[in-house]
C-alpha cells in the first residue's frame, strides 16, 4: 500500500467544494449577463424570469463566497492547522527561485535539470492562493458597489459605478482564465497529475506526488517521524506531522469560536482516522 | 272658316295623337314600373349575352333579390334610363347601355367618389378600378346598416378583398406584393370586428397614399388614428416626433412607424413591434441606430450602443423585462428632448424618472453621463477613466494569462519530453 499524506482535511475539502460550486455559478450567471445573446445563455434567457433569477442567483453565490471567505479567515486565525497554513503560505525568496529554476529546467537551460525540492505550498500554489484572495477582495468590493448602487450613488459620482462595473467584468475574465489556465493545469492537465489530482476528494497525496511537488515538506515530515514525533504514531501515519491538537484545547466552557472549531476539528479527526488505516 | 276648321281638325289630330301617346306612355309606364316587362325576360337564369370580348355575361336578375333590396320599389328604368325603347324588349338585340347613373339620386356620394382614387383610376383607363356597384352591388343593394349589405362593417373587408386580396390584381396595379388582408385579419383591429378597411382609408373619397388629402397620407395619420385614439394623438402631437412629423419630416416617426399598419398588434403580443421585449431591439433603433438617419440629422447612434453595453441593455437583451428599455426613461408617445422641462429626461425630472424603478434614488443618483461610452479619448472624465481602466485591465489580462499559459506550456513540454525516455 502506498503511503498517503494528508493534504486537505474534510473541512478544507468542504471549503474547496463550496468555493468551486460558488465560483462556477458566479462565472456562469455573471457572463450570462455580459453575453446575454450568446447561444449558451439561451437556457437562462428562454426560461420565464430567467434573467431575474440569474441576477438573484449571482448575488446569492456572491454572498455565499463572501461568507466562505470570512469563514476561511476565521479558520486561518483560530485553528492550529489554519495558522500553520497561513504561515506556510507566505511567499519568500525560495519561491521566486523555484519559479525561476523550474522555468530554466523546462526550457533546457539547466542541463541536467536541477532537482527542486519544494515546500508544503509550492510557488504555483502560493501564486494561485494569493491571486484568489486578491480576486475575492476586488470582486466583493466592486460587487457590493454594483449591488447597492442607490446607496453608493448618494456619495459618489456615476462614473465611479461605471468603473466598478468595468473592474468587476475584467477581474472576472482574469479570474476565470486563471482558474482555467493555471489551476486546471496544476490539478488536471499536468502530465504528472493527469487525469486528475484526487486530493480534493480523498484529501490525500501519494508519496510520489509529495516527492514531485513538495519534496522539502516530505523530507521534513520524514525527519519529524524519525525524531521529535515518536510518541505520535497515529498522527505520523496519516497526518505527516501536521496534526493539530485543536480539539484538546477546546475544553473550555460556554460557546466560543474556539469551541466551535474544536468540534469541527474533532469531526475532521474522526473522518481522517477512518480514512487513514 | 275652312282654314279654321282645318286648323281645328289638325289640332284634334294632334290632341288625339298626344292623348293616345300619353295613354300609351302611361300604360307602358305602368308596365315598366311594376318591372314585370323586364323580369319577363331577365328572370330567366340562362339569359346571356356576349360582351365585346366574346365573354359570356349573365343577364339574370333575381326578382325577389331585387324586391328585397333598398331599391326594390324603384322601377328598372329609374336607373336603366337608356333602355326604355321597345326594340330592346322585342328583339333583345340592342345592346343595353349599361351606364347606370347613381348620381341622379346619390349626388353627394358621387361628388366624393369623383375626388377619390378609384374614380381617378377609372378615368385613367384602369379596368378593374371600383365603380359604385363593385362595392355596393347591383340589384341587391342594402343599406350599410343591414348586415347583408356589402358595405356593412362586417362585410367591407370581404368586399375590398375581392380585388385587394387577389394576388394578380395586386401585382398588376403595383400595390406592392403584400396582401393587406393577411396581415389585417391577424391584427388587433381585424380581430375586434369594429374596425375595417374604410375606418382608416375612407370610403367614397378614398385617396392614394401620396395624396396630401388622404387619410393615410403621412402627416394625416395621427389624425386618422386619433378618431378612435384621441388621447394618444394629443400626446403624440406634442412630442418631438409629432412636431417633426407635422412639419413634414418624412423620417420622423408617426403612429405607423412604430406600430405597423395593417398588422397592428396589441402591445402584449410578442410579435408587436411595441412589445416591451422588442421595443429596444427593433423599434427605436430602426431610426436611432440607422446610419442614414443618424448621418442626415446628426443624431448620434451612441445611445443605442451604450444602452446595449449597459446593465439595463445587457439584461434586456437577455429577455429581462424588468430592466429599463428606451421607453422606461424617455416615455412613449410623449417623448420630448432633454431640453424640454416637461421631458422625463430633463435634469429636473431625472431623479423622479430613475426613482420609478430605483426607489430611494438620491439627487446624486441621476447626475452624470447616462449613455456613456468608455473610451480613453472620450469627452467625459468618467468615460476616460473607464476607458483607461479597461485598457489597463486588458493589458494585465493578456500579460498574466499569456505568461501563465507560456509557463504551463514549457512545463507540459518538458514533462512530455521527459516521458519519452
Amino acid at each position: 500500500m502506498t503511503k498517503k499524506y494528508l493534504r486537505m482535511t474534510l473541512n478544507e475539502r468542504m471549503q474547496h467544494l463550496n468555493l468551486a460550486v460558488n465560483f462556477t455559478l458566479l462565472v456562469i450567471t455573471g457572463f450570462a449577463l455580459s453575453y446575454s445573446t450568446a447561444f449558451w445563455v439561451s437556457p437562462i434567457t428562454d426560461a420565464p424570469l430567467g434573467m431575474t433569477l440569474r441576477g438573484f442567483l449571482h448575488r446569492l453565490c456572491g454572498v455565499a463566497t463572501v461568507f466562505l471567505g470570512g469563514y476561511h479567515l476565521l479558520y486561518l486565525a483560530f485553528t492550529e492547522r489554519g495558522r500553520r497554513i497561513a504561515m506556510d503560505m507566505i511567499p519568500g525568496l525560495k519561491d521566486a527561485q523555484d519559479l525561476w529554476e523550474t522555468l530554466r529546467n523546462n526550457l533546457f537551460i539547466n542541463r541536467p535539470a536541477k532537482a527542486l525540492r519544494m515546500p508544503r505550498f509550492n510557488f504555483r500554489e502560493k501564486l494561485e492562493y494569493l491571486g484568489l484572495i486578491w480576486g475575492t477582495l476586488v470582486m466583493t468590493v466592486t460587487g457590493f458597489i454594483l449591488w447597492f448602487k442607490t446607496e453608493w450613488l448618494m456619495y459618489f459620482p456615476m462614473w465611479t459605478w461605471d468603473v466598478a462595473r468595468t473592474i468587476h467584468f475584467y477581474e472576472a475574465v482574469l479570474a476565470t482564465l486563471t482558474i482555467i489556465v493555471w489551476h486546471f493545469y496544476s490539478v488536471v492537465f499536468n502530465p504528472d497529475i493527469y487525469p486528475m489530482s484526487w486530493a480534493w476528494i480523498t484529501g490525500d497525496l501519494t508519496e510520489h506526488e509529495m516527492e514531485e511537488e513538495h519534496g522539502m515538506e516530505l523530507e521534513k515530515i520524514k525527519a519529524e517521524q524519525k525524531g521529535e514525533l515518536k510518541g505520535f504514531a497515529q498522527a505520523a501515519v496519516v497526518g505527516g506531522g501536521r496534526v493539530y491538537p485543536g480539539h484538546q484545547q477546546s475544553e473550555e466552557k460556554g460557546p466560543s469560536i474556539r469551541r466551535f472549531y474544536g468540534i469541527v476539528q474533532s469531526f475532521n479527526e474522526t473522518i481522517k482516522n477512518w480514512k487513514g488505516t | 272658316m275652312k282654314p279654321r276648321r282645318e286648323g281645328g281638325k289638325t289640332w284634334t289630330i294632334i290632341g288625339g295623337g298626344v292623348s293616345i301617346l300619353l295613354i300609351l306612355g302611361w300604360m307602358t309606364g305602368v308596365a315598366w314600373s311594376d318591372n314585370s316587362l323586364c323580369f319577363g325576360c331577365h328572370q330567366d337564369e340562362s339569359l346571356k349575352k356576349q360582351d365585346a370580348r366574346g365573354k359570356s355575361v349573365s343577364l339574370f336578375v333575381s326578382e325577389p333579390g331585387f324586391k328585397n333590396s333598398i331599391h326594390g320599389k324603384l322601377s328598372c328604368s329609374d336607373c336603366h334610363t337608356h333602355i326604355k325603347d321597345d326594340k330592346h324588349a322585342e328583339g333583345g338585340r340592342k345592346a343595353a347601355d349599361k351606364r347606370v347613373d347613381c348620381a341622379t339620386c346619390h349626388e353627394k356620394a358621387e361628388k366624393e367618389y369623383l375626388q377619390g382614387l378609384h374614380s381617378k383610376m377609372i378615368m385613367k383607363g384602369t379596368e378593374r378600378a371600383a365603380n359604385c356597384y363593385d362595392c355596393h352591388g347591383k340589384h341587391n343593394i342594402f343599406p350599410s346598416k343591414n348586415s347583408k349589405s356589402m358595405t356593412n362593417v362586417s362585410n367591407i373587408e370581404k368586399t375590398c378583398n375581392r380585388c385587394h386580396a387577389d394576388a394578380v390584381f395586386v401585382k398588376e396595379h403595383a400595390l406592392g406584393t403584400a396582401i393587406p388582408q393577411e396581415e389585417f385579419k391577424k391584427s388587433v383591429h381585424g380581430k375586434s370586428g369594429e374596425v375595417t378597411c374604410t375606418s382608416c382609408h375612407g370610403s367614397h373619397n378614398l385617396r392614394s397614399l401620396i395624396d396630401p388629402k388622404s387619410a393615410i397620407f403621412r402627416s394625416n395619420i395621427p389624425q386618422t388614428c386619433g378618431t378612435c385614439h384621441p388621447d394618444i394623438t394629443k400626446e403624440f402631437i406634442g412630442s418631438v416626433h409629432g412636431a417633426l412629423a407635422a412639419r413634414g419630416r418624412t423620417d420622423s416617426p408617426t403612429c405607423t412607424t412604430c406600430h405597423g399598419f395593417h398588422g397592428i398588434k396589441a402591445k402584449l403580443d410578442p410579435d408587436s413591434p411595441v412589445n416591451e421585449k422588442r421595443i429596444a431591439l427593433t423599434t427605436c433603433p430602426q431610426c436611432h441606430a440607422a446610419e442614414r438617419i443618424s448621418k442626415e440629422y446628426k443624431i448620434t447612434t451612441s445611445p443605442v450602443k451604450s444602452y446595449y453595453d449597459s446593465f439595463h441593455g445587457l439584461s434586456y437583451r437577455g429577455g429581462d423585462t424588468y430592466s429599463a428599455n428606451c421607453a422606461s426613461c424617455h416615455g412613449v408617445h410623449d417623448i420630448l428632448p432633454s431640453s424640454d422641462p416637461k421631458s422625463m429626461i430633463h435634469k429636473a425630472n431625472l431623479q423622479k424618472t430613475c426613482g420609478n424603478c430605483h426607489p430611494g434614488a438620491s439627487e446624486n443618483f441621476a447626475k452624470g453621463r447616462m449613455h456613456a461610452i468608455a473610451s480613453i479619448t472620450g469627452e467625459d472624465f468618467g468615460e476616460k477613466v473607464v476607458g483607461w481602466v479597461r485598457v489597463v485591465y486588458i493589458i494585465l489580462i493578456v500579460m498574466v494569462i499569456g505568461g501563465l499559459t507560456f509557463y504551463n506550456f514549457t512545463d507540459w513540454l518538458r514533462k512530455t519530453i521527459d516521458r519519452r525516455h
